[in-house]
């Protein structure tokens, strides 16, 4: 049962990724387009997300729920020392979901609309720049676990640990994927008569991407994070990039030949081969504090709790997954359709 | 003020936000399906335009309820750490099958949002339907765990440890079924009665009479059914309660004194310091009656527990006070309606416009307050005579910071979301 509960875990954390990162990535684009592409995007980004966007973000709920019910001293330690980009993430959330609600249902559009698309524009961007600054946190060996809080300053306990460069750039890098599989997404979705401006801007996504990577790599190594010594170390993990690496001219092919589906499924391939690059490199130590490691494994929850709740799960599963495929054939139809 | 105090308040404060939002988006969808089916029965263009109108009113609610609600899912961890290490296995199940229910919610939401002449319209109804349900089915299971913060049951406790969790006997705890029943009643007294009162002023106000006349009916009818039903699944609470938290019981009546055949009281006013009420009204035995069902019956009072294991009275008492005055103005004005039906001249009549009006905003009060009692009343407990709330917060100082920065989001919210709602409003008459 232990493994059921880690594949959905590890499967909400992907799809999450996936689908709400194409959700942050659509607002960064339309952040970083000029002012009559914005206009473009926008509408764009409702036609495409608009039915499924909310089932996109819930992946990180039932992520937290598996966390604090099946890995209760992993979850109380990044609730702990983690408390503050957690909190800043949750704003980001909350703010981001208010605009895109209020953007497309006021009753009027008027002058108003202005503060909700910058309010959606940049929650689209400080979200992820934060979720990817928590896993750089959990990963830069910063966090100090301690119960003696009068020798420690706020500052080295509770900012350091996420509030460095190296945390920085991994925010920095993924954001630029979710730009990424933005652009990749929208190429599609753009109409004969327009011409296709996300051409251009998935090449600058994709050179982001690039670069970005590699400072986090270059950085990491020069610093010495333990976590990226060790990346570059396993093989599995290299080999993994790699392919990712590689899959940069598949993609790049079907883009010019213009198969979306094609190109979708190998951006998605991508990130997904980096994440479980990323994840790999240390599994199951997935913590890194300044003088332990802390394994998701060491700390489950009993096994009658895991039991239940991989049962869950699967029942879960088995309701959800067959509609929200329907969901999202159903509307990929009628666009068909029209 | 200490961080515990900022780390509760800032609890109840984004609680008491989101419990708005959960309850409408909770109860809406009913009424859009409602106005939907009749608009499928009569097709007259109004219940058309009453749904598509309710139907905004649904998405804008789901989506603040569901980002609160994520906002309240990171809370409970960062918040109260340590509770959230021993109860999280424990609890954990009502949660994550709320998951599911929200899944099936949102799935079920889009399909209807951007189903219209799209698929099938039975089954575009039908999702409507699906919404309703999973969105009362998500509030039943999130009472559930808090009705086993008030009753903990399924793991045995033995020396601090939180031994042989059985997660199905967590959530169906001894609280659980009256807890859940009395909050349904509540979600749907509190919107049927909020949203009847607002297309009551707009009949006041003479504005597209037949339409808000038709969208106050179907509200007002699903709001006064449970507004008479509510006192009776209240006395169904109450009577567990002086069973299972004797305490929570005595600080609801200000009962300072153990005594047989003890009085009720109506109002007054605690004076915590000296322990007495003064200015109630007093009923003889009623207490008695009302906690076990016998006149005679002994009711423990609060000078008979340790004094560091009772709740702060004053808020308890005042806040049961106002969720059972209103109650009982809330069964009154839905037996009202209900002899209206009867007598039609009554709906010619501006009083009785207003006074729907002046109603709407009582049945979220008393849901608030009824809250209040609960949470406050379980105090200084986080789960039932296991661990008390100090021990649970957050080690991290400086909580006051967190709680002013949530005040004042939720503040530009609440703002900004009763800002949308009326010019939903105000389009829907300009409307032709
Ligand atoms: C529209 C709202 C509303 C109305 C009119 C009432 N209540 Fe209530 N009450 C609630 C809304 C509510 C609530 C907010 O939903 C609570 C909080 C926790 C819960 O499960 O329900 C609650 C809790 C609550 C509790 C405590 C339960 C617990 O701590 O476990 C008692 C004893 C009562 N109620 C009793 C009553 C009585 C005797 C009423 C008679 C008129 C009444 N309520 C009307
Ligand atoms: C009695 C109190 C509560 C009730 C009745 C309630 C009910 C609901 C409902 C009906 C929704 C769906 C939103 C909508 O349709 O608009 C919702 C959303 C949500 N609620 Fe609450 N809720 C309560 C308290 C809480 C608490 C304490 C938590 C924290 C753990 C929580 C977590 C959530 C989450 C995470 C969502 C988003 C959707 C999801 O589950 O994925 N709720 N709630
Ligand atoms: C949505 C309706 C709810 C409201 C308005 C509400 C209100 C409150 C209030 C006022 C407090 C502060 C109590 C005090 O310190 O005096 C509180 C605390 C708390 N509530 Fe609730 N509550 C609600 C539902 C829930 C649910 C469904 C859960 C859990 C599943 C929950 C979990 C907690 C926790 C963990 C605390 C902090 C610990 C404590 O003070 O005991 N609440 N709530």
């Amino acid at each position: 049962m232990l493994y059921v509960v880690l594949f959905f875990l590890m499967f909400s954390l992907l799809l999450y990724v996936i689908l709400a990162g194409a959700d942050f990535g659509a607002g960064i684009v339309e952040l970083f387009s000029s002012q009559k592409n914005r206009h473009l995007t926008k509408k764009t980004v409702y036609r495409v997300m608009g039915p499924v966007w909310e089932a996109n973000h819930i992946w990180i709920i039932l992520m937290i729920v598996i966390l604090w019910v099946g890995f209760p001293n992993f979850y109380n330690v990044l609730v702990v020392y983690l408390h503050i980009p957690l909190t800043l993430i949750l704003l980001g959330i909350t703010l981001r979901g208010v605009a895109f609600v209020f953007r497309h249902y006021d009753a009027y559009q008027d002058q108003s609309q202005i503060l909700y698309d910058w309010m959606f524009r940049i929650s689209s961007l400080i979200t992820p720049i934060f979720l990817g600054m928590t896993f750089g946190a959990m990963v830069s060996g910063q966090i100090v676990i301690t119960e003696d809080y009068t020798n420690f300053t706020f500052y080295s306990l509770f900012i350091q640990p996420w509030l460095n460069g190296f945390s920085v750039l991994v925010g920095l890098f993924f954001a630029a994927l979710c730009a990424f599989l933005a652009t990749i997404l929208l190429i599609g979705e753009v109409d004969e008569n327009t011409p296709n401006i996300y051409l251009k801007k998935a090449k600058i996504a994709t050179l982001v991407v690039v670069i970005s990577g590699f400072l986090v790599l270059s950085f990491g190594f020069v610093q010495e994070v333990y976590f990226i010594t060790n990346f570059m170390q396993n093989s599995y993990s290299l080999g993994l990039v790699a392919l990712s690496a590689v899959l940069i001219f598949p993609l790049l092919y079907s883009i010019k030949k213009e198969f979306q589906i094609a190109s979708r499924t190998f951006a998605g391939i991508q990130v997904v081969l980096v994440l479980i690059a990323a994840i790999i490199a240390h599994f199951p130590n997935l913590i890194i504090t300044t003088t332990s490691e802390i394994s998701l494994l060491e700390t489950t929850a009993t096994d009658e709790v895991i039991s239940v709740l991989g049962i869950s799960l699967i029942i879960g599963g088995a309701i959800i997954l067959p509609g929200l495929f329907h969901l999202f054939k159903s509307f990929n139809m009628i666009k068909i359709l029209e | 003020m200490d961080n515990l105090d900022a780390a509760r308040l800032q609890m109840a404060f984004t609680l008491i936000f989101h419990i708005v939002f959960a309850c409408i988006g909770m109860v809406m969808p009913f009424f859009m399906v409602v106005a939907h089916k009749k608009w499928l029965n009569t097709r007259n263009p109004i219940y058309l335009k009453l749904t598509k109108s309710w139907q905004k009113g649904v998405a804008i609610f789901f989506v603040t309820g569901a980002v609160s609600g994520t906002a309240l899912s990171f809370e409970l961890g960062l918040l109260w750490p340590e509770f959230m290490k021993h109860a999280g296995p424990i609890i954990g199940m009502p949660f994550s099958l709320e998951g599911v229910a929200f899944f099936v919610e949102a799935i079920a939401l889009g399909f209807y949002l951007y189903g219209w002449d799209k698929i099938p319209e039975k089954f575009h109804w039908i999702t409507g339907i699906i919404v309703g349900v999973s969105g009362v089915a998500s509030g039943i299971l999130v009472v559930s765990a808090n009705a086993w913060m008030n009753a903990p049951s399924g793991f045995d406790y033995i020396n601090g440890e939180f031994l042989n969790i059985d997660p199905v006997q967590a959530l169906f705890n001894p609280a659980w079924f009256t807890q859940a029943l009395h909050m349904t009643l509540a979600a749907f007294t509190a919107t049927g009665f909020a949203v009847a009162g607002i297309h009551a002023y707009q009949v006041y106000k003479n504005r597209q009479v037949e339409l808000h006349k038709k969208a106050f009916k179907i509200a007002i009818t699903f709001g006064a059914i449970a507004a008479i039903l509510q006192p009776f699944s209240g006395d169904l609470s109450a009577k567990d309660i002086a069973q299972r938290q004797p305490a929570k019981l005595a600080a609801m009546e200000a009962h300072y004194e153990t005594q047989k055949g003890a009085p009720l009281y109506i109002g007054g006013i605690v004076d915590a310091e000296k322990k007495e009420v003064s200015y109630k009204l007093e009923i003889p035995k009623a207490l008695s009656f009302l906690a076990f069902g016998d006149f005679n019956a002994e009711v423990k009072g609060l000078n008979d527990f340790p004094q560091d294991e009772i709740p702060k009275v004053p808020i308890v008492h005042y806040a049961f006070q106002t969720m059972v005055g209103i109650g009982t103005l809330l069964l009154l004005c839905g037996i009202l309606f209900f002899v209206s039906l009867k007598k039609k001249k009554w709906w010619n009549n501006k009083k009785y416009w207003l006074l729907f009006t002046v109603l709407a905003p009582l049945g979220f009060i008393a849901l608030e307050a009824g809250w209040i009692v609960t949470e406050t009343g379980r105090q200084p407990w986080i789960i039932h005579n296991i661990m008390k709330t100090e021990d649970a917060v957050t080690p991290m100082p400086g909580m006051i910071y967190s709680f002013y920065m949530y005040m004042a989001v939720y503040a530009l919210l609440t703002i900004a979301v009763t800002w949308l709602m009326s010019r939903q409003i105000k389009s829907l008459n300009n409307s032709k």
